[in-house]
């Protein structure tokens, strides 16, 4: 044995054995080729060891072998497919390590909530990362249907690959609706109330829907474990089955589309050379993907870690309808057209015969070509569609349409039930005690007291002030009284009552509205 | 863009975030204190309301009691010598939600504070027919406990001029019945003589009288109890079905009480 030691051979056999090792991991490449992969070196071996890849591996061979150059333009994708996955491996990630700490029950979600944000650490990160993947996930699915509408992308051989596209936009909408309901508190309560309430609507077997999806007449305990469970289970894996088969289309199939001008227009050879040059996945798009993800994370973490807050309310009380209800973003087309009409054509049928469209895109629409000037009609009924969305949403605002008793509005919009409003913004310092009348003039100074003088408290009743004067100039208040009173109410405590007296044109009886509102001076308001 | 500037600036990127996180992470143990703090607040904050809609009508709008009704809850004698008395085991914050919770079936101090009979102050917590949560009653605690820096700390408040007890909560019921007949709208359609002129609906400056005889077997207090729930199961000859029909609904039982009393006065 020893006669044959020989310590070159030694090195050369250990070598092949690591080399080997290395080509199982790397399901075929070389210790050598990885180094050139990684430098963006041409290829070491023939026949292209890169490629080889794609048919050994599994991650590898549901990603495409290259694109064409001119379908990867950055101003002809946006990126907005890739950002609409990076979003949904987010959530799949953050929503994982979120359901550590969440119990789906009427008595201890809202409670699971403060408990993340007052016990765990990165907590308020990983429910502000969750919430804004969400909504940027729905905003990405949009933009992403509405770039492949217009640049028609949707044509012939990826009508499917669209069809597809339009269910993962239902199951984004659903999917993003159903964690609304998760946190348990007044806005996630009655935003899911509205929205399975319309399901009631539906023809035929609206009761039964309803109940499906409430688990009760009303949501409770059966409710929050359906949605929980559907956003969880149920709509996750449908997810993925559709992106898979989405995704599978365009990497393996049919690629991403060309911009039209390449496919349409007559282009010098060489034009159309270096357009058709085909960009390998190993290297430079599995680069480019990694450089996109870190782009995304460190936007993400930026806007969670300093700007960004998820909204929490108080916690859900089916006794207290909050004064101005309203839907996700994203559904204030749908609470929009309500206010047009029957819940049953608005809120059903519908929304029913748009999507009904949608999916119907490629095939009602059969122009072959694909330049937005030789498909002027397609274009322009997609810019209207989306303008009338907007148009729609704007009139879902609880502010358009529906008419609130002035005193109300006017008290409301200082002091909304949920959320800030500008009362109580005011600092805890500002609140001096006292009765402050609206009347003709202003108090120079409300508090001569303070040495820095109470500016924000001023300015908020000024603007009480104003808009009491506004309603009464418009009839709406006859012989109005205002007052503000502050008082003091317990250590560190204060009650603000804003209160309006006016004569009710109808029965020529004085009516009052008021509102106690109590702050507490550690309520953190800035946030 | 070559892929060489990719991986630079994707690893800057990412070294980047990592350093927000670490910033983040050590700022954690402060956010965290801070959540918790301001959570507390909004506990009193929410608590001071629902003490308002449900608790101030015998505990006095500031926690100062009504005599012979009930006792006071912004008092010192609370937070000092009130556990040992009734030989309370737990924290303070417990007794409260407890008493809170499941009432008073029978008065401790019958002599001090009969409260309402028997049982001497209700359940409120749902788990025993009452109408609170739990996370309501925990807010109720934390709030009535926040009266114990003004009734043993030493810290004093400012109270302003009108700020003296309402008139609606004291301890006369039939002063409390008037004051629930002037907010609740009934002026406007009744007349009592001296308080009221409405004209649309009967006089009721005698209905203490003739409540009573209106209809066959009918008590002053039930006739007067169902003319206010149910305005049209027997109209007054001469007079339309006008009154409002929601009063079953707006009006606590407590007030209903008052207003009776009130109007049963009136002879």
């Amino acid at each position: 044995m020893f006669k044959t030691l020989n310590f070159t051979d030694i090195r050369n056999k250990l070598k092949q054995a690591f080399d080997a090792r290395v080509r199982i991991v790397t399901a075929g490449l070389s210790l050598q080729e990885l180094r050139a992969l990684l430098r963006g070196d041409p290829p070491t071996e023939k026949p292209n060891p890169r490629y080889k890849v794609h048919v050994t591996s599994f991650l590898f061979h549901i990603r495409p072998k290259f694109y064409k150059k001119a379908s990867t333009l950055f101003t002809h994708t946006w990126r907005l497919g890739f950002f609409t996955v990076f979003f949904f491996a987010l959530e799949l990630i953050t929503g994982l390590v979120l359901m550590i700490y969440y119990t789906p029950s009427p008595a201890d979600a809202y409670n699971s909530i403060l408990n993340l944000m007052s016990n765990v650490p990165f907590g308020k990160l990983l429910r502000d990362l969750h919430r804004l993947g969400a909504e940027g996930m729905v905003i990405f699915t949009v933009l992403h249907m509405l770039r492949t509408f217009l640049t028609g992308s949707y044509k012939k051989e990826r009508s499917f690959t669209w069809l597809t596209g339009v269910v993962l936009l239902l199951v984004v909408l659903v999917l993003s609706f159903s964690g609304y309901l998760l946190t348990w508190d007044q806005l996630a309560y009655w935003a899911v109330t509205i929205g399975t309430s319309m399901a009631e609507a539906a023809p035929l077997f609206g009761n039964q829907v309803n109940l499906l999806l409430r688990g009760a007449p009303d949501i409770g305990a059966g409710g929050l474990l359906r949605f929980y469970l559907l956003h969880i289970v149920l709509l996750p894996l449908v997810a993925i089955l559709m992106i898979s088969i989405h995704y599978y289309k365009v990497a393996r199939e049919h690629g991403i589309s060309m911009p039209a001008k390449f496919d349409e227009e007559d282009l010098s050879v060489d034009v159309k050379k270096e357009a058709n040059r085909r960009i390998d996945f190993l290297p430079d798009l599995l680069a480019h993907e990694m450089f996109l993800t870190s782009v995304g994370i460190f936007v993400l973490v930026v806007m969670t870690a300093f700007f960004y807050s998820a909204p929490l309310e108080h916690i859900a009380n089916p006794q207290q309808t909050p004064l101005d209800t309203q839907a996700p973003w994203y559904f204030w087309w749908l609470q929009g057209m309500l206010k047009m009409g029957d819940k049953t054509l608005m809120g059903i049928i519908l929304p029913t015969i748009i999507f009904g469209l949608l999916f119907a895109v490629p095939y009602i629409d059969r122009n072959p070509h694909r330049q937005a000037y030789k498909r002027p009609a397609a274009v322009a009924v997609g810019l209207l569609a989306t303008f009338t969305i907007v148009v729609l949403s704007y009139m879902g605002l609880p502010q358009y349409g529906i008419e609130t008793p002035a005193a109300t509005r006017i008290i409301q919009d200082l002091a909304p039930e949920e959320g800030l409003g500008e009362l109580r913004s005011i600092p805890f310092e500002e609140l001096q005690p006292g009765i402050y009348q609206v009347n003709g003039d202003m108090p120079d100074e409300l508090c001569p007291d303070l040495l820095w003088g109470c500016h924000t408290l001023e300015a908020v009743f000024a603007e009480f002030s104003e808009r009491v004067h506004q309603a009464e100039q418009a009839g709406k208040l006859p012989d109005v009284e205002a007052v503000l009173v502050i008082e003091e109410w317990q250590a560190d405590l204060m009650k603000v009552t804003p209160r309006i007296i006016w004569t009710d044109s109808q029965s020529g009886v004085r009516k009052t509205y008021e509102k106690h509102i109590f702050l507490h001076r550690d309520h953190n308001r800035s946030e | 863009m070559r892929i060489q500037l990719q991986i630079f600036l994707g690893a800057l990127l990412i070294t980047l975030t990592g350093a927000i996180l670490i910033f983040v992470g050590l700022n954690e143990e402060t956010r965290m204190a801070e959540f918790e703090q301001h959570q507390q607040a909004q506990r009193i904050e929410v608590g001071a309301e629902l003490f308002e809609i449900n608790c101030r009508g015998c505990h006095g709008l500031r926690g100062e009691g009504i005599a012979d009704l009930a006792p006071a809850l912004n008092s010192a004698e609370l937070f000092t010598t009130r556990l040992g008395e009734v030989g309370w085991q737990g924290s303070l914050e417990d007794y409260i939600i407890a008493t809170v919770s499941t009432g008073r079936q029978v008065s401790t101090r019958p002599e001090l504070y009969p409260g309402a009979g028997i049982p001497a102050m209700p359940t409120w917590s749902d788990r025993f027919g009452g109408p609170l949560r739990d996370d309501q009653i925990e807010s109720l605690a934390a709030f009535i406990q926040n009266w114990e820096a003004t009734a043993v700390g030493g810290t004093e408040i400012r109270l302003l001029p009108t700020s003296t007890p309402d008139p609606a909560y004291s301890a006369d019921p039939v002063a409390r019945g008037q004051a629930v007949f002037e907010r609740s709208g009934c002026t406007g359609c009744h007349t009592i003589d001296g308080i009221s002129s409405g004209a649309v609906g009967p006089n009721l400056t005698n209905v203490g009288t003739i409540a009573g005889t209106r209809l066959k077997g009918f008590t002053a207090d039930a006739y007067i109890r169902q003319s206010i729930i149910d305005p049209a199961a027997y109209l007054v000859e001469g007079y339309d079905d006008l009154m409002l029909k929601t009063f079953a609904e707006t009006i606590s039982q407590a007030d209903l009480d008052d207003l009776v009393v009130f109007l049963q006065a009136q002879k």
